[in-house]
């Protein structure tokens, strides 16, 4: 246990700067050698960083849920933190993808925002992702949050697939860049993938990170209760001491 | 005692409360009505509607007002401070799932059989006589019902809970609500049942997930 913590900021500090290398990389490659799209022009380049949040987003808020899952057939305090911890940077790259979203959508279709199916369904998943985080930090006892913020995020997999489904048929257009062969050179291919590899390395030593956090807050609660369990036991030691000299 | 008798003990008692103080449902039917007024305040130029508003109207306080009831769902428990004791009868916590999600059932589709007529005339829209809008209103109360009450049992140990609901509900019957205005803007146009039948498909799914999953996590929060 104590090696192991005690070598976990290393690999952690590796992991979060090889992360910050790799999106400063990118970046480079996408602003200085990507050409830029023969259509949108410029504003095509937000495509890189846009869809690889959009990865990460949707990586950390499905092993979010099934971490919930795991959680509540079989309490672990490690599932736990993962779980707690991919939904916080899952919504952190759901903030970002609805930031690059819109910025992308005023220059390519005219417009901040439309009820498009992607845009849709990542606000809705993240108003989801928050309402699971507040649940869970508005109850009473650690614990009780620990249940229902898990059972919420339980039922959110499945709901998020309808309504993905739902939007789908009620919304309009989104860019079909992938399937469509919108990357017209190797350079957009390397920058692509790059941005992506860059942004889910980053997004993974972030979970770490806060998972760490989290597992040192569940140590210091621990610690807690056995602290106060011991005063217990030596004020009623204190007591019968007293009693017994008298 | 089998499952289904203790369910029907829990309901007959809830439906007595509530038929002893009307508190609940008369809210729920006040509320509704407040509701359309103050839509019709937003919608209506010149007194006069137009068809394309009368789905999102009915929907959208459908949506309202059953948050109204489910904000007091679990009320006689907490006042009582029982809310675990009622929870374990003999056939685990199905029968209080089951027994409130009937009596959210039981109110909305009391609100919603006031709430056609109101919507009908305020709005000037012909709904009655049309199956499909009322298969789509019983798809969506029934899966408003089964969601809504564990979210209620989810908040029922949680502060702030009135402002927390909607932040858990409604996303989360984003499904529904664009299914259920859906159908009904194309059942009102005499569309044939092909043009909307996919939403129905997907309501119906949408109720399958929901019926399934929250007894199931239903028991493990309130275990």
């Amino acid at each position: 246990m104590s090696a192991n913590t005690a070598n976990l900021p290393t690999r952690l500090l590796a992991g979060l700067g090889a992360g910050t290398l790799l999106c400063i990389a990118a970046l480079g490659w996408v602003f200085f050698v990507t050409p830029a799209d023969e259509n949108l022009g410029i504003v095509q380049k937000i495509f890189y960083f846009h869809v690889g949040t959009a990865f990460g987003m949707l990586l950390c808020l499905c092993a979010a849920s099934a971490a919930a899952l795991i959680d509540l057939m079989a309490p672990n305090d490690t599932i736990d933190a993962a779980g707690q911890a991919c939904t916080e940077v899952g919504m952190v790259f759901a903030l970002g993808v609805l930031t690059s979203g819109p910025l992308w959508a005023r220059k390519s279709w005219g417009t901040w925002w439309t009820w498009e199916p992607r845009l849709t369904l990542t606000l809705l998943v993240l108003l989801i992702a928050i309402a699971v985080m507040v649940l869970r930090s508005m109850a009473a006892e650690a614990q009780t949050g620990r249940r229902i913020g898990n059972a919420l995020a339980v039922l959110a997999a499945p709901v998020a697939y309808l309504i993905h489904i739902a939007v789908q048929k009620w919304g309009g257009t989104h860019p079909q860049v992938i399937q469509g062969g919108g990357i017209q050179s190797s350079d957009m291919r390397i920058a692509f993938w790059g941005s992506v590899l860059a942004l889910l390395t980053l997004g993974f030593s972030l979970v770490a990170l806060r998972m760490r956090g989290i597992r040192l807050e569940q140590r210091m609660a621990h610690l807690r209760l056995d602290l106060s369990a011991l005063e217990l036991q030596r004020a009623r030691r204190g007591v019968s001491n007293d009693a017994n000299a008298t | 005692m089998t499952m289904l008798r203790l369910t029907w003990l829990l309901l007959a008692k809830d439906v007595r409360i509530a038929a002893r103080s009307r508190e609940v449902l008369g809210f729920m039917l006040l509320f509704a009505m407040l509701c359309v007024v103050v839509f019709a305040f937003g919608f209506l130029r010149e007194g006069q509607a137009a068809q394309d508003q009368v789905p999102g109207v009915l929907w959208v306080t459908l949506l309202f007002t059953g948050t109204v009831g489910l904000l007091r769902l679990f009320a006689p428990e907490e006042e009582a401070g029982n809310l675990d004791l009622v929870a374990r009868t003999l056939s685990g916590t199905a029968p209080l799932f089951w027994s409130k999600a009937a009596l959210q059932l039981l109110f909305s589709g009391i609100v919603t059989a006031f709430l056609l007529p109101i919507v009908a005339v305020f709005f000037d829209a012909s709904l009655f006589g049309l199956e499909w809008i009322a298969l789509a209103l019983a798809l969506g109360l029934i899966g408003q019902a089964a969601l809504g009450t564990l979210a209620a049992a989810l908040l029922a140990q949680v502060r702030l809970r009135e402002a927390l609901l909607p932040l858990v509900l409604y996303p989360l019957l984003a499904p529904l609500v664009l299914g259920g205005v859906k159908v009904t803007a194309l059942a009102l146009t005499r569309a044939p049942y092909s043009a909307f039948s996919g939403w129905i498909e997907l309501m119906l799914a949408f109720d399958a997930v929901v019926v399934v999953l929250s007894p199931w996590l239903f028991a493990r929060v309130t275990d």
